[in-house]
């Protein structure tokens, strides 16, 4: 009798805690970005992505509550589709999704809470999205988003000092890459001598690097920068 | 006297109405072009960029000057060698054709110098067209599309080149185009050596250079062996320049197999031009 | 002994499996009028443009100013102007530009005023700027006059220069041509087929036939000056012709027709003829001296073909 409702105790405990509510661990990220009403941060953005070859831009990223979102580049600079803007914006409209607790793991030798957020929408574009949560700090360090359209994002956040208010100093993305393909005839040498390099296998996934720098915060952002 | 002979070739190209049809269909087309790029242009770059648009976002101004020139260029050096050989493909002919060359070739001036005055007055000729070309292509773009980055899609993938970088490049790549316009001037007054009519040439000129092109694209071993050293190959030189990192050894190959070209060529025009009879 | 300006041995061209000249010998010396004469195709164009060095000779020895024109051609050429058949210009240019662009290369610093000076001394005077699109035949025939003495030649070679002219340009380049020699001591080579022509301007000529020379020397050697062709005007013809062949047999009857005699006579007796022809009660209407060279001409030309 003892050793069954131990058993029943054991299997019921991890069922419980892959049960549990992650919602209030989400409001305490939220509240952390919360207090930040506008920013602006300057930014160095660099790709290494599979079959496109360029160099880190420079860019000024203008940010203001809700959503208003806005990157000025004098170059081009490459961005995942699903950006940084992306995950606070869906986070915040509580009745759109569930999240629970689904374990725990080590990043950057941090413990964290992995938060597992199910859109309620079954239709939409977005299928799941996981976030990593220090269960000290409350500070994001990692996110994967995958939606129906895009695919998988990772996204790793390094904190420096702007971690008060939960703005990284840098985020790392991975994004996947295999369907990529280059439309031929349109700017193809039609002379080339040489072929590409058929043997060498193309890498799956491709990096973008973001890192941010001297950050004002709530200074006030005039509604006109965010119109184009 | 070879400069008073070549001084004579520049009066001769300017006054022929035929010289300034080359310069207003570059007038025409990249007005054109620089037209529909400013209508619609955003949607050709996302027929270039939509494979990679599933995953990413592309942020700043892609449609700018420089990516017009590029497309401009793109479109249209495969269709200058036409208007330079309109011109540089009667020089010798032409005068034949006219008459005109018997009154020449009775002057105190070798027949070596003729041709190359000949020679040197194309050259010039193609350099004008090309920088006209860099003139609408790269300063009119610029005015109308504003500075940026480039974006350039090759054949292994998209490469993006900083605003700051990008001049350097259109200056060797127009300086490997008008190498490349050159050899079609040089082929057309060698065959202008062989004809005594006008069109002869220049048909006989773009003939060659479709059948090379074509030889040039056709995936047959049998070609294998020729295709790095025809000149059509190389015409296309001038998007190396836009690869990176510089493919320098293939840039070099190319511009020694132009010069190549040029070098057989006039001599041969010189072989023929100095032991054929005028009997016209 | 005058000074050889052009001196041709032993000439020869063949293009494909035609002979167009074998054996072509002439020379003209200093301030010679050079007729150079032949039925078409006798070689004469083909010779003419080796001598302008046009054409290559695939034998032969060609020497200019005492000069071998293969050695020396573009001093030679700076000291020859030329006119071949037809004289041909960029029709998108205007007169002067045309002999700006030739006298540019001709070795020969022109002026500007010295274009307008010839433009004026061809009688183009006005029409620097028209573009030679627009000129008549004639005026394009000045105007190659006006190429070819631009630049002060010693030597002038003429193609059938006189060819598509009116009769009043064919006097005007007889006149040039006779000026050019004694005003100027130049030296002219011309080929035309107006033998009247060239029987009043020409010292010295050569007949080429088949590529050959067949005949060359002092024209008034060649035509025995001291004889004349004369065409009679006259009533009773064949009583005339019984008459003269009767009286005076060295008097050569060369045709008849109904009105009119033609013979050959001792230029001395022919007062003595039109006296005699008169007191026999003939009537004489016209007296014409005909051209004495056309007979020649034909004549040598049949020599070689029985030869």
């Amino acid at each position: 009798m003892l050793r069954l409702l131990t058993l029943i105790f054991l299997g019921w405990m991890p069922l419980q805690l892959l049960a549990q509510d992650g919602t209030a661990q989400l409001q305490q990220l939220m509240a952390k970005w919360n207090l930040v009403k506008d920013y602006t941060v300057q930014v160095n953005i660099r790709s290494e992505i599979p079959l496109i070859k360029s160099f880190p831009v420079k860019a000024t990223l203008y940010f203001k509550q809700k959503d208003q979102f806005r990157m000025v580049s004098k170059g081009i600079a490459i961005l995942p589709k699903q950006n940084f803007n992306e995950l606070p914006k869906f986070l915040q409209q509580k009745d759109r999704y569930t999240a629970l607790i689904t374990g725990s793991e080590l990043i950057q030798n941090q413990k964290t809470t992995i938060i597992t957020v199910l859109p309620s929408d079954d239709s939409g574009d977005l299928v799941l999205l996981k976030v990593w949560i220090d269960s000290k700090t409350d500070l994001l360090l990692k996110s994967q988003t995958t939606t129906r359209s895009n695919g998988t994002i990772s996204a790793l956040y390094e904190y420096g000092s702007q971690r008060a208010v939960g703005l990284p100093d840098k985020m790392i993305f991975t994004v996947e890459v295999k369907k990529f393909k280059i439309p031929k005839g349109l700017a193809t040498d039609i002379n080339r001598s040489s072929s590409p390099d058929a043997a060498k296998p193309t890498p799956k996934n491709g990096k973008i690097t973001i890192s941010f720098a001297d950050y004002q915060i709530n200074k006030g952002i005039k509604d006109e920068i965010f119109r184009k | 006297m070879l400069w008073n002979s070549v001084y004579n070739e520049f009066i001769k190209i300017t006054a022929k109405p035929r010289s300034y049809l080359g310069l207003l269909a570059i007038t025409v087309l990249v007005g054109v072009i620089l037209f529909a790029l400013k209508v619609d242009g955003k949607s050709m770059i996302s027929f270039v960029t939509s494979s990679f648009e599933q995953t990413l976002s592309f942020e700043g101004e892609l449609l700018n000057g420089n990516l017009v020139a590029f497309i401009v260029l793109q479109m249209l050096i495969i269709h200058i060698p036409l208007l330079v050989a309109l011109v540089t493909g009667d020089l010798v002919s032409g005068e034949a054709a006219s008459g005109t060359i018997r009154m020449l070739l009775t002057k105190p001036i070798s027949r070596t110098q003729v041709l190359l005055s000949k020679f040197i007055a194309g050259a010039v000729y193609t350099l004008c067209l090309i920088i006209w070309l860099g003139i609408m292509a790269v300063i009119i773009g610029k005015l109308l599309f504003g500075n940026g980055d480039l974006m350039v899609l090759n054949s292994d993938g998209l490469v993006i080149l900083q605003e700051q970088d990008v001049n350097w490049r259109y200056l060797g790549g127009f300086a490997v185009a008008f190498l490349a316009l050159l050899t079609v001037s040089t082929l057309s007054i060698c065959l202008s050596c062989f004809s005594s009519n006008s069109i002869g040439p220049i048909v006989l000129t773009m003939a060659i250079i479709i059948l090379f092109t074509i030889i040039g694209t056709l995936d047959v071993q049998l070609f294998d062996s020729i295709r790095p050293y025809l000149f059509t190959t190389h015409m296309a030189s001038w998007r190396s320049f836009f690869e990176e990192p510089l493919p320098t050894a293939d840039i070099i190959k190319s511009v020694i197999i132009l010069l190549a070209h040029q070098v057989l060529l006039i001599g041969l025009a010189l072989y023929q031009f100095n032991k054929k009879d005028i009997t016209s | 002994m005058p000074e050889k300006i052009i001196e041709v041995q032993q000439l020869a061209k063949r293009f494909g499996t035609f002979q167009a000249v074998k054996e072509v010998n002439l020379t003209v010396y200093k301030g010679d009028v050079y007729g150079f004469l032949g039925p078409n195709g006798a070689g004469k164009s083909t010779t003419i443009r080796c001598l302008l060095s046009l054409i290559r000779p695939d034998q032969g020895q060609i020497r200019l100013f005492g000069q071998s024109l293969a050695a020396h051609r573009n001093a030679i050429l700076s000291k020859t102007g030329s006119i071949i058949e037809k004289p041909d210009f960029y029709k998108y240019l205007s007169a002067y530009q045309n002999l700006a662009i030739f006298s540019r290369i001709s070795g020969a610093n022109v002026s500007r005023k010295e274009i307008e000076a010839m433009l004026d001394f061809v009688g183009l005077a006005g029409r620097e700027q028209d573009k030679v699109a627009g000129f008549s035949h004639g005026m394009k025939q000045r105007l190659g006059i006006a190429q070819t003495l631009l630049h002060q030649p010693e030597l002038i070679i003429l193609d059938e220069p006189t060819t598509g002219l009116d009769p009043q340009g064919i006097i005007d380049i007889r006149n040039l041509i006779l000026r050019l020699r004694d005003e100027q001591g130049k030296t002219v080579l011309l080929s035309s087929h107006l033998l009247a022509e060239m029987e009043l301007i020409a010292n010295r000529m050569v007949i080429i036939n088949k590529g050959k020379t067949v005949v060359e020397g002092e024209v008034s050697n060649l035509l025995n000056a001291e004889e004349l062709v004369v065409q009679l005007e006259i009533d009773h013809v064949p009583a005339a012709k019984q008459w003269i062949e009767s009286h005076m047999p060295k008097v050569e009857i060369i045709s008849t027709t109904a009105n009119h005699l033609e013979l050959a006579i001792p230029k001395s007796r022919l007062p003595e003829l039109n006296k005699s022809l008169v007191e026999q009660g003939f009537q004489i209407y016209a007296i014409e001296s005909k051209r004495k060279l056309e007979d020649y001409f034909i004549k040598m030309l049949q020599a070689d073909v029985v030869e």
